[in-house]
C-alpha cells in the first residue's frame, strides 16, 4: 500500500484527544470521523486527503476502551498507523473490528521516517519501503492470531 | 509447579489453545450504553442472540444526566442512546438497571454493591476501567465494541497471556495518605506504559491493611499505567464484602471455602516482573500535567521541563505542551494553583468510604466563593447509603451540589463537563487534554484533596487539616 504519512512524533496520544468523549452519542461512522483528531490537529480532516498512514511515539491510543478511536481514524481515511507501541485495547479494537492495521516500529525507523513521507508499507511481508527517502525497514511480524484477524478482515471473519 | 493468582484463574478459563492464543471462558459480561449498540446491530445483522443473557448485565452510567431524574432527558442523542441499551436488552433478554432503578450507577460500582464480581472469575465490559474489579480477586478487563459482539455471542474471548507483575506495597499508611495518592504514586514511579503487557499484583501489608473499596481504586487506575488488569487476592474483606448482597450465590460459603484454598499466588510463585513500593514517606499527591504520572507532591512544585524530562527529548515536548495546555508556570508552589471546579465522583473514587471521608473535611465549612463543587455518588446505593448518614445535608450546606450517579464530569458526556480554561480538582482518572470538556484542566487528586481544595479555592496540604488525626 502506497501513501503519504502525518507524522505525530508523540508519546500517550490518548482516546480523547483522538475522538473527545462528547462525540461517543454519534453513531454514524461519517459523522464521527468528522472530529478526529480535532484537539490535536485541526488540520487532520485535510491531510487525510493525502495520507492514509500516521506514525507516532509510545503508547499510542492510551486510555479509554472505546473503539469509536479507531472507527474515526478509519472512516478518516487512515489505513496503517505506525507507532513505536500501542495501548493495548486500541491495539486489539483496530484490528478486531478491522478498521486500521497497528504495526510496531523500533526507534531507528521511527527516526527516519518524517512527516509527509511517502511510503510503501507492505503487510504480508513485514516491510516498509520509504520512497521519500529511499531507504526500507522491517517491521516486527504479527503475531499469528492476530495475522489471520487482519488477514481474514476481522475477527467475525475468522475460520479458526 | 507453582502458579500466580493470575495464571491460576486463566488457567482455569481456557477453552481451547492456538499458538500463543487462548479461547477464554467469561463469567460476567458488564455492558453499558455507550459501547454496546453497535455490538447489538451486529447481532441482529447477522441473526445471532445472545448466549448467556443471564451472565450479561446492563446499567446506563456514561450518558445519564445526573440532575433531577424525573424530568425527560433534554439531550436528545443522549436519550436515544439510553432507550437503544433498554430495548436492546428487552429484546435479548437482558437484566439492566435503567435511569429509574434503584440499582443504577457506575457499572464497577455497582458490580461489587450487587455481589455479582465474585473472586475468580473472568469479567469484561466494553469500558477500560474494568480493571477495578480486580480488587475481589477477578480477572477483569476492558475490551471493544467488536469484542463485546463477541462475547454477547460466545460469551468467550481470544486473548494471549500477559506478563505478571508483582508491585509489593509496603510502608506505614498515613491516614491523609489515600489509595488514590498511593496509585498516583505508582504511575508517576512506573509511568503510563509501566504495566503495558502485564497484569498487575498488588501485595504487601499496605494492600492487606485496605479497606476493599481502597483496594478498588487501586486496581482501578491499574489500566492509566498501561496494564491489562490489576489484580488482589481476595481475603476475609473480600469475603464478608460479598456476603449477602443481592445477587450472591446461594451456594456462597462453598465458594469461600474453594476460593481460600486456590485463590492466591503460590509461596515462590514467579513473575515476570516485580517492585517494591514504600509510601510511609509519601504526601498527597496532585497531577500536573496532561497524563496520569504527570504527578507532583502536594508540598512540591510544578517541575522544569528539562528537571523533568531527565534529558529525553520526547519527554521534554511532553512536559513543555503539557504545561502550556494547563496553563501552568514551572516552579509554581502546587498549593498556589487555583481552582474553578471540584468533581467528586467516577469509579476511581465515589463509593460511600471516599464520601464520608470527604465530608469530615467539609463539615461546618463553606466551599470557596470561586468554585463550583459538585458531588456525584457512583450508584444510587452510595447515594441512599450516604443521606442515611446525612452526609448529603453536609455537603449541600457546604454549597456542594448533590447528584445523581453516574460516571458525569470525569469524561464530560452528559451536561457535566468543564469550559475551556476551567481548572478542576477531580478525583476521577484521566487528565487527557480536553477529557472533562474541550479546554478543561484537570487536576487528578484524592476525594479529601479535592474536598479541601474546594473549601480553600486551592490546593491545600490536607494533612494540615487533619492534624489532630495523626
Amino acid at each position: 500500500m502506497i501513501s503519504k504519512v502525518i507524522a505525530y512524533k508523540k508519546n500517550n496520544i490518548d482516546t480523547d484527544t483522538i475522538i473527545p468523549g462528547k462525540y461517543l452519542k454519534i453513531h454514524e461512522y461519517d459523522e464521527l470521523a468528522k472530529h478526529a483528531m480535532e484537539g490535536l490537529d485541526s488540520s487532520f480532516r485535510i491531510r487525510t486527503k493525502d495520507c492514509s498512514f500516521i506514525i507516532a511515539g509510545n503508547n499510542f491510543g492510551c486510555g479509554s476502551s472505546r473503539e469509536h478511536a479507531p472507527i474515526a481514524l478509519s472512516y478518516s481515511g487512515i489505513k496503517i498507523i505506525l507507532a513505536l507501541s500501542f495501548a493495548r485495547i486500541f491495539y486489539r479494537n483496530a484490528i478486531d473490528g478491522a478498521f486500521i492495521i497497528p504495526i510496531e516500529i523500533d526507534q531507528n525507523t521511527y527516526n527516519s521516517i518524517n512527516d509527509n513521507d511517502e511510503l510503501d508499507i507492505d503487510v504480508q511481508n513485514n516491510k516498509i519501503a520509504n520512497l521519500t527517502t529511499s531507504r526500507t525497514y522491517i517491521t516486527k511480524p504479527f503475531p499469528n492470531l492476530v495475522k489471520k484477524i487482519i488477514d481474514a478482515g476481522g475477527i467475525f471473519k475468522l475460520d479458526v | 509447579m507453582t502458579q500466580t493468582l493470575y495464571e491460576k484463574i486463566w488457567d482455569s478459563h481456557i477453552i481451547t489453545k492456538q499458538n500463543k492464543s487462548s479461547l477464554l471462558y467469561v463469567d460476567r459480561h458488564f455492558i453499558h450504553e455507550v459501547t454496546s449498540p453497535q455490538a447489538f446491530d451486529g447481532l441482529r445483522l447477522n441473526r445471532r442472540h445472545v448466549r448467556r443473557p443471564d451472565l450479561t448485565i446492563a446499567t446506563v452510567d456514561h450518558n445519564v444526566p445526573t440532575v433531577d431524574r424525573s424530568l425527560p432527558i433534554l439531550d436528545q442523542t443522549s436519550k436515544i442512546q439510553i432507550n437503544t441499551l433498554e430495548n436492546n436488552c428487552r429484546e435479548f433478554g437482558i437484566t439492566i438497571f435503567g435511569m429509574q432503578s434503584e440499582y443504577q450507577g457506575i457499572v464497577h460500582v455497582i458490580g461489587p454493591q450487587l455481589g455479582i464480581t465474585l473472586p475468580g472469575t473472568t469479567i469484561v465490559c466494553g469500558d477500560s476501567h474494568t480493571s477495578t474489579h480486580g480488587a475481589f480477586g477477578a480477572l477483569a478487563f476492558g475490551i471493544g465494541t467488536s469484542d463485546v459482539e463477541h462475547v454477547l455471542a460466545t460469551q468467550t474471548i481470544w486473548t494471549q497471556k500477559s506478563k505478571s507483575f508483582k508491585i509489593i506495597i509496603n510502608g506505614k499508611q498515613n491516614s491523609a495518605i489515600t489509595a488514590k495518592d498511593i496509585i498516583l504514586f505508582i504511575i508517576r514511579t512506573i509511568g503510563t506504559s509501566g504495566g503495558t503487557g502485564t497484569v498487575i499484583e498488588y501485595t504487601g501489608d499496605v494492600v492487606k491493611n485496605f479497606s476493599m473499596e481502597q483496594r478498588m481504586t487501586i486496581c482501578n487506575m491499574s489500566i492509566e499505567a498501561g496494564a491489562r488488569a490489576g489484580l488482589i487476592a481476595p481475603d476475609e474483606k473480600t469475603f464478608d464484602y460479598l456476603r449477602n448482597k443481592k445477587y450472591t450465590p446461594a451456594n456462597y460459603e462453598s465458594l469461600v471455602d474453594l476460593w481460600k484454598l486456590n485463590l492466591h499466588s503460590d509461596k515462590n510463585a514467579t513473575f515476570d516482573k516485580e517492585i517494591n513500593i514504600n509510601i510511609s514517606r509519601i504526601t498527597p499527591q496532585v497531577s500536573w500535567g496532561t497524563n496520569p504520572s504527570m504527578v507532583s507532591d502536594v508540598t512540591s512544585i510544578i517541575p522544569y521541563p528539562k528537571q523533568y524530562s531527565k534529558n529525553d527529548p520526547n519527554k521534554l515536548e511532553e512536559a513543555k505542551n503539557a504545561l502550556k495546555y494547563m496553563g501552568l508556570k514551572p516552579g509554581t508552589p502546587i498549593t498556589d494553583i487555583s481552582i474553578d471546579r471540584v468533581f467528586i465522583g467516577s469509579c476511581t473514587n465515589a463509593r460511600l468510604e471516599d464520601l464520608i471521608d470527604a465530608a469530615k473535611i467539609v463539615e461546618g465549612n463553606k466551599v470557596s466563593s470561586h468554585v463550583k463543587a459538585i458531588i456525584v455518588p457512583g450508584s444510587q446505593m452510595v447515594k441512599k447509603q450516604a443521606e442515611n448518614l446525612g452526609l448529603h445535608k453536609i455537603f449541600k450546606r457546604a454549597n456542594f451540589e448533590w447528584r445523581e450517579s453516574g460516571c458525569s464530569m470525569c469524561l464530560g458526556m452528559n451536561d457535566d463537563f468543564l469550559l475551556p480554561g476551567e481548572r478542576c480538582a477531580s478525583t476521577s482518572n484521566r487528565n487527557f487534554e480536553g477529557r472533562q470538556g474541550t479546554g478543561g484542566r484537570t487536576h487528578l487528586v484524592s476525594p479529601i484533596m479535592a474536598a479541601a481544595a474546594a473549601l480553600y479555592g486551592h490546593f491545600v496540604d490536607v494533612r494540615e487539616l487533619m492534624s489532630n488525626d495523626n
